[in-house]
């Protein structure tokens, strides 16, 4: 097979109509919830300057950013994600507007990946951000609007499971471990191989107190179960802090109802680094990659700026969440609009009955062909149109009426068509 | 919802008896042997599906299985982002970089200028030369890397290695470890989230089967 440029490059592609209108159902459903809880939605610049879009974002991220040079020599690269140009935003261009800011965005994002690994290098994703705010409320809103926004799409058994970056960080560093250790004893949790990670405890030398309330953790899949953990200790930095404010978001999750759909998972770790509270992952069953996930990051918004705004958030991939309605055999409704075809000897009369179509707001597509009868009921059957209409040289005359699907004609008056065919006028 | 839980294991190779056994050990029998790649188990709760080695810890990442048994080194080398449930012990071996008996090369700062790195772990390579600030030219191989020294092909290769054996038949020394590795029993993030109960049994039984 030659290779043309013609096909499109590692990790990109078309999307044809059918595709595109699942893609747009999927974003209206989220443009319209999204909205509803009172987000808005702003746009950024598909390229930036490397240094917006790379603070804080972590080196594993940095190195999969898209690069290239301006012409003026600066260093401009694609967007990996949307939370840094969202950030960028609510720093430099709304000052004024008053906190918390609740903001929403669906984009295109790019990654560069080893083409080894052959994964999409542009996708779409949509997302909500509430800023200037740290209460558990803010992040009780978060995890809420994100259960309830996959539910609207009509995905069942949601679940969200939630860990805590700087409980982790805090506990891995009050170890004493050595970089290395620590990163082993972070595999271990993640690896979720209890045997291993008591046998790497018991090893090392940190207090017994310590060990406990890793395992215990390590073991805990409830958020109410960390209310038995007790960490007792301010040499662990904030931890004690962190554990309170997961229970205050678990209570304020009680009062959303969603309680029973929010999980624990202590080792739970997202690749993005600016993530300073809890994080989390949304998924159901019938897929086994998460549909997106999150978490708060409180410093992320001082490194554009000079404004401490503490922030919490989430995005969603749209393709998963697709991936996840097929597999759990859930169409998304399509509106099957019925389609007209409208063709006549006379332009006037076609257009005339074009026009009254549409505004009757029918699907209505004018001949374009100027073939025989016979050659534009043959395009209408293979282009999924549902009637062909011959309209006489005026409206006032019956209009051959011919139904696609049975393959019969009928004399009718356009106006009377246009209510059968069920148009708003 | 509750379904079948799904395991891969190796189709081939060295890891593909053991992995049979320790099925057997944990209760779980293989009763039809044949050309599918599906098979048929004494256990309803369970399914079977064979896999190439390699392949397992891709099939685990995208939740086409819901565990699988596979090389850490492979889990590694395909970057998957998986849980590591169970070190089940067998299977160990190191991933080298070896050279020709009689080359010059004893050790990793022998290589001099770009050498050529013949390979079916081109991730792991990369990173290792990298990491040693060593510029190399990864040549990916699909098995008996061992024949490209020999052929001039490559000046050294990067492969795993249990007993030793394979390099001494071909004339090859090891110069250097990058990992050491064992079996795993790797298991999907989403899956261990839905299953837990269903594949922490299966882990009893397998920890009770004698592993």
């Amino acid at each position: 097979m030659a290779f043309t440029r013609l096909h499109t490059p590692k990790g990109t592609r078309d999307y044809l109509p059918d595709e595109v209108e699942r893609y747009r159902s999927v974003e209206d459903e989220l443009r319209e919830i999204f909205g509803l809880w009172g987000y808005q939605e702003v746009r950024s610049p598909t390229i930036e300057f490397l240094e917006a879009l790379s603070r804080g974002v972590g080196r594993g991220l940095v190195d999969t950013i898209f690069k290239f040079q301006d012409f003026d020599g600066k260093i401009l690269a694609l967007r990996p994600e949307m939370t840094a140009p969202v950030a960028r935003i609510v720093t430099t261009r709304m000052l004024s507007v008053p906190e918390p800011i609740r903001l929403f965005y669906m984009s295109n994002v790019f990654r560069y990946r080893q083409p080894y690994v052959e994964r999409e290098r542009e996708f779409w994703q949509a997302g909500a951000e509430l800023i200037g705010c740290n209460t558990s409320e803010a992040d009780g809103e978060i995890l809420s609007l994100l259960v309830s926004s996959l539910r609207k799409l009509g995905l069942k058994e949601v679940r969200v499971d939630v860990g805590h970056a700087s409980l982790l960080k805090d506990l891995l560093k009050a170890t004493g471990l050595d970089d290395e250790k620590q990163g082993s004893l972070r595999n271990l949790l993640a690896y979720r191989d209890e045997v291993r990670l008591e046998e790497f405890m018991d090893q090392s030398s940190f207090p017994a107190g310590l060990k406990e309330a890793i395992l215990q953790l390590s073991c805990s899949r409830r958020l109410d179960e960390v209310s038995s953990i007790s960490l007792g200790s301010s040499e662990y930095g904030n931890a004690d802090d962190h554990l309170k404010s997961l229970l205050d978001i678990n209570d304020v999750l009680a009062d959303y109802g969603i309680k029973n759909l929010v999980f624990f998972d202590f080792s739970l770790v997202r690749k993005i680094e600016y993530y300073t509270g809890m994080v989390f992952e949304a998924s159901v069953p019938n897929l086994g990659l998460p549909l997106g996930g999150g978490g708060r990051y409180d410093d992320l918004i001082k490194k554009h700026g000079k404004l401490k705004l503490p922030a919490t958030g989430f995005a969603l991939e749209i393709e998963k969440c697709l991936r996840a309605l097929a597999a759990q055999g859930t169409q998304m409704s399509q509106k099957t609009k019925t389609k007209i075809l409208v063709s006549s000897k006379f332009r006037n009369a076609a257009l005339e009955a074009v026009t009254a179509l549409h505004n009757a707001g029918v699907i209505a597509l004018l001949d374009v062909m100027k073939g025989g009868e016979k050659k534009i009921v043959e395009y209408a059957k293979l282009a999924g149109i549902d009637y062909v209409v011959f309209v006489d040289s005026s409206l006032e005359k019956p209009a051959k009426v011919h139904d696609i699907r049975s393959d019969v004609s009928r004399n009718e008056l356009i106006e009377s068509f246009l209510q059968s065919v069920g148009g708003s006028s | 919802m509750k379904r079948q839980i799904r395991i891969a294991i190796p189709s081939k190779g060295r890891l593909k008896q053991p992995s049979i056994q320790l099925l057997q050990y944990a209760g779980i029998d293989i009763l039809e042997q044949g050309r599918a790649y599906v098979f048929q188990i004494s256990d309803s709760r369970f399914q079977v599906i064979f896999a190439r080695a390699f392949d397992i810890p891709v099939y685990v990442h995208y939740g086409a299985v819901d565990v699988g048994i596979t090389g850490h080194d492979l889990i590694l080398e395909r970057e998957s982002d998986v849980h590591e449930l169970l070190d089940l012990g067998f299977g160990k071996c190191r991933l080298v970089v070896a050279a020709l008996e009689d080359s010059p090369i004893n050790s990793i700062n022998d290589i001099s200028g770009v050498a050529r790195v013949a390979t079916e772990y081109p991730n792991l390579s990369r990173r290792y030369f990298q990491g040693l600030g060593k510029q190399v030219e990864i040549l990916e191989l699909r098995g008996n890397s061992e024949l490209a020294p020999k052929l001039g092909l490559a000046q050294v290769i990067v492969d795993v290695c249990s007993s030793g054996e394979t390099l001494r038949k071909n004339n090859l020394k090891a110069i250097a470890t990058i990992l050491t590795s064992t079996c795993r029993l790797a298991c999907n993030k989403i899956a261990y989230r839905t299953f837990e109960t269903e594949i922490k049994e299966l882990l009893d039984s397998l920890r009770q089967g004698g592993m």
